[in-house]
């Protein structure tokens, strides 16, 4: 195969006949230029039909050549539901066809066509609404013989790098063509930063492939002038498409797998219009197509797109793809011209000095063909009536059949933007009849036709965007009274075959008496007939469907249609891929100062909120075994753990107590200097939000920290809070600025001395509970001691940049001892057996103070603080449930799972939270919530583990380890 | 240059380290010790290749170079006492005597960055002259903040920066819409950060575009990947404090 229907230059301005590419279509060699879609390729390699449809396998080959509709969409190697006619052939694409079964020469599948009587409109609702059983047969038959592309997972994955950019400009120009060209050049030329952006890969629009004169000249002198090469202010991107249009002129753009965020002060929506497709016999197959595609076919990719032709004509465009047709070698056989009369344009007189037959009062009522993929001919009959051809036609032999009955308003964009639209009985289209403030709307998507009329219309309308985006700008220009709309477009090209297959909608290969069938039903409403037969709900969205079902449901419903209107456009304008929504994806993450030292030793991180935190330091298949050697150490010897996630706000200022008063339940006002003292937050309605603990360094001065996922909160509600109030304190949030360690075990004051050597360690000049300054291995220090593993320690807080050398300074230190670096895991351990709670963990979404057992962290004297009224009112209210300490009854049962179910009889009333076989006590400790009747120390409750097993808990008193303290107190 | 010891430093050898210092050791940083820390110098090209990356796209690590910061209320009054100058609008950073750049971030709170000789003598004063009274009620002069250890310091210069940052950042960074001195508090690649205009400029007058970018330290190996992921289409190289000097030579 070769590229036979290749015309010679200057036709084909997008090819570079210097850069052949080949590719494979079905298994075979396809030749084009770069420059070329894959559509343009086959064409120009003779291959017509680029797919079958979607539900009876019918041949579809291009239609429009814009990428407007379903029927040339392919797969790809790598991505299915490629639109041939727009995406750039390229060596080494493979390519297929889609929806076919055994070969796409000959589908199986087409056997569907003999029972398309059997498949009515509406036929999933009424098969399926009663007997909904029958759909679990049918649903894999249906869904094997329909549908579009598929994705192949046992594919080889190649990630792709999609990411996003925001791109800001005064004025943005959507489409690229006369108006939007004369739209952009006059905004930035008024001063205005202007993008210009068009889908296509070059400017000019209809410029670049219609014919607006006999002579073909204008065309490409006004390409010239309205150049935007060039122009100061002006950027312009090209196959980039605008999806959207959103609040505030918010824009998504799309270019490659480049997904950009454009702002503009104010648009120009300059999307053209949609040319219609005619309904008659055969209208979907390969050789019947929209004027405008044979002309960009020609026009910009060099190819013939047929050897002899017949076009269906209601304006006079007709005639110019007439003249180009001739041009390009095509044999022109008849014109069959809906109107009565013909035109005086000088285009129908070109054509006809040409010696085309022209039959005025003529429509084509079906399209013939022998070839199995292609027509061969048409049938050409006379009008005899709305929507009807009389006796008297004839065959006219073709293997192309141009349409050109009309257009519909590219106006998606301006619905997204909340313009309104309404029917124009002049033009018998619709067209914007309000539009929103900053947005402009300019040439045939306005409803403006005439050439010089879409140029005026684009200046209007970028003068007018510059002076919204704020430019200085003197008068408005009027908008051209001659717009040139009436004559483009016929009232009904609509011509119902007696047997069918006059396709309305060739997405969802929808026939005209199935839109009449669905109105029968009572769906005579568009909105309600679009979802009962899916009309204009496939990939092309009614681009070529929308304006015809309207007529029809005007028809036969007798709806004034100046009172209809299509059905609702929402974004995106065309397909996103998921690549382009997720762009680069940005994950934030934190790392302590100490990050890469833990994975040298090993560590298995685990995420902490966006923090990462060495979990354990060993293979994870000795998992338990290295935890348990963790707590060994801590318990009998010296550990080290990084505490740097921990929350860390510095709150200094004359009412810094009196502030921590009204945060927390805790009483601070006669907090010594040099002392710490536990901090419990809870919210409004008296549920715990938060834990720490604050230290005191100065009287004006707490050092308070917060839980490591609760921090921001925290944070965030100090702010708000003293917003209220007003006291004279400041609040910061220092958790990245101050990393930390926490040295714990009965060696931590032995191993700290050698490096701390202004701070008198000794328990009774630092005693539990105590905070100072000072330095550890010279570096500037804040110290605590606190016990939250249950063994004498200290929290040492450093500046973060220092955070490793500290790091490396204790381990060094601590090396003679056996020092051994501990993870969250273990911490869990030894805080457990300790019966510390952890908030999130322990507590919940409801969990209050008397639940969770703890009033002893409730001042009793101190007026107010958060959440203070609803404890109060909480402690009169009976408890339904409370946080206990438990042990298992019988030792051989296994430690049960957090969220493990607590059971009274058959009721669940509560839930294990944190439970673990103590290394140290040699048994299994934990927290649960019971029934508050079952609190009680000796108490015994029910545990539903893993596979339904019930065993038995039994209340216990806790701290489980060292219940007097002594060991984090010596 | 005093303020710099310029042997090639081990970075683990000092006590102040950039969270990021292993990956710009894997990318041949050569360093140079100041404050206690140590700061790329240089990735060792020739001067005019690296000189060439800072005007085209250019990343340097400078977390280690002095920073420091004030908040609360009093912050301006406290500052301009101290010689500072300090003007009245938030969200620009003023500059001061000795090439320090001091952000004012609002009202009462002011970000201040050494200038790129990296002496620091700015911020010691301050430091030094910053104490509690000693008696209440205390002179309202704001607190001093922990910038240098909050906040990782980058500056991104070339005249490809804006619209690398358009990758990342959704307020517009364009040198004719963002003057030299604007501060955007901002998101950068879903982060919280400080973006600072500071052009460098060249004796003959010209302008080399440079901002400042100030962002949270735990995530500084995250923002330094994002911004060198995202310069990669323009070439992005990474370059040290040298070659941003010299774009004022």
């Amino acid at each position: 195969m070769s590229d036979i229907n290749r015309l010679p230059a200057p036709f084909g301005r997008l090819i570079d006949r210097n850069q052949p590419v080949s590719f494979e279509f079905e298994g075979r060699t396809i030749t084009g230029f770069k420059g070329d879609t894959i559509a343009s390729a086959l064409c120009a390699n003779d291959q017509w039909m680029i797919s079958r449809s979607f539900k009876y396998h019918r041949p579809r080959g291009v239609l429009t050549m814009a990428g407007q509709d379903a029927n040339t969409l392919v797969q790809l190697a790598e991505e299915p539901n490629c639109l041939a006619d727009k995406y750039p052939a390229r060596n080494g694409l493979k390519v297929r066809a889609q929806n076919y079964f055994g070969s796409f020469d000959n589908d199986m599948a087409r056997v569907v066509e003999l029972v398309h009587r059997f498949l009515p409109v509406g036929f999933y609702y009424k098969t399926f609404n009663e007997k909904r059983n029958s759909w679990k047969f049918w649903e894999p038959i249906v869904r094997a013989m329909t549908g579009l592309g598929a994705i192949d997972p046992k594919a080889d994955f190649h990630e792709s790098y999609y990411d996003k950019q925001y791109l800001f400009a005064d004025v943005a120009v959507i489409g690229g063509g006369p108006a939007g060209l004369a739209a952009a050049r006059a905004a930035a030329e008024a001063g205005a930063e202007v993008i210009l952006i068009e889908e296509n890969a070059a400017v000019g629009g209809s410029l670049g492939y219609a014919r607006f004169d006999a002579e073909g000249l204008r065309a490409p002198a006004l390409l010239q002038e309205l150049s935007p090469e060039g122009v100061k202010n002006l950027n312009i991107m090209t196959g980039a498409i605008c999806s959207g249009v959103f609040s505030d002129n918010w824009i998504p753009v799309i270019k490659g797998n480049r997904f950009y965020k454009l702002r503009a002060k104010s648009i120009v929506v300059a999307t053209g219009s949609i040319e219609q497709p005619a309904v008659f016999r055969n209208n979907d197959l390969p050789g019947v197509m929209m004027a405008s595609a044979a002309q960009r076919l020609i026009r910009l990719y060099g190819v013939r797109p047929g050897r002899s032709a017949v076009i269906l004509a209601a304006n006079d465009d007709a005639y110019g793809a007439a003249l180009d047709l001739i041009e390009a070698g095509v044999a022109v056989n008849a014109i069959a011209d809906l109107r009565p009369t013909l035109s005086s344009s000088p285009l129908v007189a070109a054509v006809k000095a040409r010696g085309i037959a022209v039959h005025a009062g003529h429509g084509v009522s079906e399209a013939l063909y022998t070839r199995k993929s292609h027509i061969s001919g048409a049938v050409i009959a006379p009008v005899s009536g709305e929507g009807a051809l009389g006796a008297g036609g004839f065959n006219a032999p073709c293997d192309l059949i141009l349409m050109s009955v009309g257009f519909s308003p590219a106006g998606q964009l301006l619905h997204h933007a909340g313009a309104k639209f309404g029917y124009c009985r002049d033009s018998h289209m619709f067209q914007p009849v309000s539009l929103p403030a900053n947005v402009q709307a300019a040439g045939s998507v306005n409803n403006v036709y005439d050439l010089d009329a879409v140029i005026a219309d684009g200046k209007r309308a970028g003068l007018a965007a510059a002076k919204d985006a704020g430019c200085q700008v003197g008068a408005i220009p009027a908008a051209p009274t001659e717009r040139g709309h009436v004559g483009r477009t016929h009232p009904w090209p609509i011509f119902p075959h007696a047997r069918g297959f006059d396709f309305v909608d060739f997405d969802e290969d929808l026939k005209y008496h199935d839109l009449i069938n669905g109105i029968a039903d009572g769906y005579d409403n568009v909105e309600l007939l679009k979802r009962y037969s899916t009309v204009g709900m496939g990939p092309s969205q009614g681009r070529h469907s929308a304006v015809t079902s309207v007529r029809v449901v005007s028809r036969e419903t007798g709806t004034d249609i100046a009172n209809m209107n299509v059905t609702t456009q929402r974004p995106p304008y065309t397909p996103e891929k998921f690549g382009h929504l997720a762009g680069r994806v940005f994950d934030p993450e934190r790392r302590t100062a100490m990050h890469h030292r833990h994975l040298e030793l090993g560590a298995q991180m685990m995420p902490a909120g966006v923090w990462w935190r060495p979990a354990y330091y060993g293979a994870k298949s000795a998992r338990s075994t290295v935890i348990a050697a963790e707590v060994k150490a801590v318990r009998e010897n010296v550990g080290l753990i990084d505490v740097s996630t921990l929350g860390g706000l510095d709150v200094r200022g004359r009412d810094d107590d009196e502030f921590l008063n009204r945060m927390y339940t805790f009483s601070y006002t006669k907090q010594p200097v040099g002392r710490s003292r536990y901090v419990l937050m809870t919210d409004n309605s008296g549920v715990i939000t938060d834990d720490g603990v604050a230290c005191r360094f100065h009287d004006e001065h707490f050092y308070v920290t917060a839980t490591t996922s609760g921090v921001d909160v925290v944070y965030r509600q100090m702010l708000f809070w003293n917003a209220q109030w007003r006291l004279d304190v400041d609040v910061a949030n220092v958790t990245a600025a101050l990393c930390g360690v926490n040295i714990a075990g009965p060696k931590s004051r032995a191993v700290l001395q050698k490096v701390c050597t202004d701070i008198d360690l000794s328990a009774e000049a630092f005693p539990y509970m105590g905070v100072k300054t000072g330095t550890v291995a010279g570096i500037p220090a804040r110290l605590m001691r606190v016990g939250f593993v249950g063994e004498l320690g200290y929290e040492i807080h450093v500046p973060a940049g220092y955070g490793e050398a500290l790091w490396d300074a204790l381990l060094e230190a601590g090396k003679p001892e056996g020092i051994k670096p501990f993870g969250v895991e273990a911490q869990r351990v030894l805080r457990l057996e300790k019966g510390h709670i952890i908030v999130s963990q322990d507590t919940d979404g409801l969990t209050n103070v008397w639940e969770a057992d703890m009033p002893w962290a409730l001042a009793k004297t101190k007026p107010f603080f958060v959440g203070g009224r609803s404890t109060e009112i909480l402690a009169k209210t009976k408890l339904v449930r409370k946080l206990v300490g438990f042990t298992l009854k019988n030792a051989a049962d296994p430690c049960p799972e957090e969220c493990h179910l607590v059971l009274k009889g058959e009721e669940i009333v509560g839930r294990i939270t944190s439970a673990v076989n103590s290394p140290s006590l040699g048994k299994v400790v934990g927290l649960a919530y019971v029934h508050a009747d079952d609190a009680a120390p000796g108490s015994e409750f029910t545990i539903k583990v893993d596979g339904g097993r019930r065993i038995t808990g039994v209340v216990t008193k806790y701290p489980f380890y060292d219940p007097e303290n002594k060991r984090q107190e010596m | 240059m005093s303020n710099i010891n310029p042997a090639n430093v081990d970075p683990a050898g000092l006590k102040r380290r950039s969270f990021i210092y292993r990956d710009l050791a894997a990318l041949g940083a050569q360093f140079g010790e100041i404050n206690g820390g140590a700061v790329p110098l240089g990735f060792g090209g020739t001067r005019e290749a690296e000189l060439a990356s800072a005007r085209r796209l250019a990343l340097a690590d400078l977390s280690v170079m002095p920073h420091a910061g004030f908040k609360g209320k009093g912050t301006a009054e406290w500052l301009t006492a101290q010689g500072l100058n300090i003007g009245p609008d938030s969200n620009k950073a003023y500059a001061q005597a000795g090439g320090e750049l001091a952000a004012r971030l609002a009202p009462t709170e002011i970000f201040l960055l050494d200038s790129l000789a990296g002496s620091g003598a700015l911020m010691n004063r301050l430091n030094t002259a910053w104490s509690w009274a000693e008696t209440a009620p205390r002179p309202q002069q704001g607190y001093p903040l922990p910038r240098q250890d909050s906040h990782g310091w980058f500056m991104l210069a070339g005249e490809f920066a804006p619209e690398m940052f358009s990758k990342m950042c959704g307020v517009d960074l364009r040198r004719d819409r963002f003057a030299d001195g604007s501060i955007a508090q901002t998101s950068l690649a879903k982060m919280s950060a400080i973006i600072i205009r500071a052009d460098r400029k060249g004796k003959d007058g010209r302008a080399h575009a440079a901002y400042h970018v100030l962002a949270d330290i735990a995530s500084a190996e995250y923002l330094w990947s994002c911004l060198m992921d995202a310069g990669r289409e323009f070439d992005i190289k990474p370059v040290g404090l040298t070659a941003l000097q010299d774009l004022e030579s």
